[in-house]
């Protein structure tokens, strides 16, 4: 296997794993905080690709300032979900959320389906971005580095919201102790809206940057909603560099799996679920349940 | 004499409507009307609206007006449950439709143990006739004559390394089968270097893509569809696929379905195929066809808007030469004199008595953008004749 192949594959698999991490990020990040898991999610991902077919009106160099709308719609439907839909189920038993969120991928398929027919829609790259790159000789396409560059500022600006600022250290917090947080006198459900908001708003943006090099439609949703959880399994729920983690070993498993047994490439990732599940089933980077006292 | 005439044709009107008083022949008609692929199924409901109103139009057949019933087939089983009901409930004369090779296959033992004929205008997976089930007709060609087609092509060509990527289901792998086995036939030399098999519904074909190009074919067949052929297309474009290897052909590739998501990025000189294709064949009929489609859905008919809008035209034509719609009166005007040859608005369509497969002349053609569409159209188009497409049946007759 000569190395401009190696690395033509690696840059493949770099490419998919960029887009599972901006769709299962969000997803970790609302079960750690809020400690909801979020059936919804790839819902929310799914409609991502459709508004940003919606808002660029078919105009593929609409792409930039699209993905920009795209994550602030996202966000603002997040806030007001959380708001409505999931703060009255918080005292709830689990399996309240469950239902709720079940339901709002129901609600969801069939609004889409509703807007903007059942069909598969397509949406072009930009024009800039339509050509290959060449990497040791080899075409890549473009717009990859694109999606690879934007997972990557993603997981940066997260480290940097989390580690460095006080509220990213309160979302933190969130995750230890709710309880503790509210008696210091944070606004937590405040915080709880913004870190839902957070996740779907990338979610949607994931959604929507997929959508160049791909087809949207409302079958989608599912499948995402699946690799996401693979992905959080894999990574530890409720831990972000978990997800990080999790999408580059899935899309690196996806890519070269691919060659060693075309056939069956999909099942070395549920292999790695799997062991991952026997060996650390709190994932990679999770955290074994603490045991309160 | 021109007071007679009038009151001949009062006496005709009046004689009009009381037939359309008659009961009329109710059509259950089966597509795919949800799910990512609607779009095929809401085009092919589209043909057979238009059918439908033509034919009461001009009366109805036999001086009975046409009504149909249309239901979202879903997967088999629901397929099954949804032609039972048609057959038990509305109390249909025949069955019609199916997008779905798998569907078809549940839906057809159905049609026969009720004895209510199914005609078949899109399922294309070739043991749908295979069965030899004697109520059921299929009016569109099916998957082995468009694979064997796409090998006489491919043996033309020079190129001995050949890699297929389909779709991993029934139609995909049949298709492939299908091609590679009567390519070897005609052409022993040619070698498989690579075989790449994406999920059904895949979003994302590129290490598929990668892996298909280390592998340095030459050629390459390819029956994914739909929604896949277009997200494979726009990932397959940047990897610069289309320009390393020389030759890529594919059965469904012609849809507009796939052309028009692709637009102007779809690449020039690809082998693609559609049962129909809305520029072929040139005359009056298909022109005052693709026009009235336009006129009233705002879109030019896709190949299997165009087999529904012939499949149906092709059963009135059958009841109307039966003088009945009794099942074995149909079954046999299908039958007779050799089969019905019937001219559609897309040519010529014969019916082999055997095992009621339709043979028709397949539209190819080279994949080229022009300045009257906003999407590749077929240019050269290359016309397989129908006598070449014929394979031999297991059906007696």
């Amino acid at each position: 296997m000569d190395l401009s192949f190696v690395l033509l594959q690696f840059l493949t698999g770099l490419a998919y794993a960029s887009s599972l991490f901006l769709l299962a990020v969000g997803l970790s990040l609302i079960f750690g905080a809020l400690g909801i898991v979020n059936f919804a999610h790839g819902s929310f991902y799914m409609l991502g690709a459709y508004l940003l077919y919606w808002v660029v009106r078919g105009d593929p160099n609409g792409l930039w300032w699209g993905l920009v709308v795209v994550a602030a719609l996202g966000f603002v439907i997040g806030a007001v979900t959380e708001r409505l839909l999931l703060r009255p189920v918080y005292g709830r038993p689990e399996h309240y959320q469950i239902l709720l969120t079940y339901a709002l991928l129901l609600v969801i398929e069939d609004g889409v389906k509703l807007l903007f027919g059942a069909a598969y829609k397509s949406l072009g790259p930009p024009a800039a971005l339509a050509v290959p790159v060449w990497v040791l000789g080899a075409p890549f396409p473009a717009y990859y580095f694109v999606q690879i560059a934007l997972a990557l500022g993603v997981a940066l600006l997260l480290w940097v919201f989390l580690q460095r600022t006080r509220y990213g250290a309160l979302v933190r917090a969130a995750t230890q102790d709710r309880e503790m947080l509210e008696a210091l006198g944070v606004n937590v459900p405040r915080l709880l809206t913004v870190v839902f908001a957070l996740g779907i708003g990338l979610a949607t943006l994931g959604g929507a940057a997929t959508l160049p090099m791909q087809t949207v439609s409302p079958g989608i949703a599912v499948e995402a909603v699946i690799s996401a959880f693979i992905v959080v399994v894999v990574g530890g729920l409720g831990s972000v560099w978990g997800a990080l983690l999790g999408a580059f070993l899935i899309g690196e498993i996806q890519a070269f799996g691919v060659l060693v047994l075309p056939e069956f490439s999909i099942a070395f990732v549920y292999l790695l679920m799997a062991v991952v599940l026997l060996v650390r089933p709190w994932g990679l980077l999770g955290r074994p349940p603490a045991v309160r006292t | 004499m021109k007071r007679w005439t009038l009151a001949l044709a009062a006496a005709l009107m009046v004689y009009g409507s009381g037939a359309f008083a008659a009961e009329p022949i109710k059509i259950g008609a089966l597509y795919m009307l949800s799910g990512n692929f609607a779009n095929y199924g809401t085009s092919s409901k589209q043909g057979v609206q238009l059918a439908v109103e033509e034919i009461n139009a001009k009366g109805g057949i036999l001086g009975r007006p046409v009504e149909v019933i249309f239901v979202d087939h879903g997967k088999p089983d629901q397929a099954v449950r949804e032609a039972k009901r048609l057959i038990l409930e509305n109390k249909v004369n025949f069955l019609f439709g199916i997008d779905s090779s798998s569907v078809s296959l549940a839906v057809a033992p159905v049609a026969d143990e009720y004895k209510v004929p199914l005609i078949v205008t899109h399922a294309a997976t070739p043991r749908l006739t295979e069965m030899c089930l004697p109520y059921v007709f299929r009016t569109s060609n099916n998957a082995r004559m468009d694979s064997w087609a796409a090998a006489a092509f491919a043996a033309k060509q020079p190129y001995k390394r050949w890699a297929n990527i389909g779709p991993d289901y029934e139609f995909g792998r049949v298709s492939w089968e299908d091609f590679i086995t009567r390519l070897k036939e005609l052409k022993p030399d040619v070698e498989v270097v690579s075989e790449q098999w994406p999920k059904f519904g895949s979003s994302d074909y590129s290490s598929y893509i990668t892996a298909l190009m280390r592998a340095k074919p030459e050629a390459v067949f390819s029956a994914l569809w739909g929604g896949d052929f277009v997200s494979f297309g726009k990932q397959a474009i940047p990897f610069g696929l289309f320009k390393t290897i020389k030759f890529y052909v594919n059965p469904t590739g012609g849809a507009l379905q796939a052309l028009e998501p692709l637009g102007k990025s779809a690449p020039e000189g690809l082998l693609v195929s559609a049962r129909y294709w809305f520029l072929y064949p040139e005359t009056e009929a298909n022109k005052a066809f693709v026009k009235k489609f336009h006129d009233k859905f705002g879109a030019y008919p896709s190949y299997n808007a165009g087999e529904a809008y012939s499949g149906m035209m092709m059963l009135a034509a059958a009841i109307e030469k039966a003088g009945s719609i009794s099942p074995d009166a149909v079954k046999a005007a299908f039958e007779a004199d050799g089969g019905l040859k019937f001219e559609s608005v897309e040519g010529l369509k014969w019916m082999r008595p055997a095992d009621h497969q339709v043979f028709e002349d397949l539209v190819w053609g080279y994949t080229k953008h022009t300045d009257a569409y906003p999407f590749a159209i077929l240019d050269p188009i290359v016309v397989v004749p129908a006598k070449d497409t014929i394979y031999p049946t297991k059906c007696a007759k």
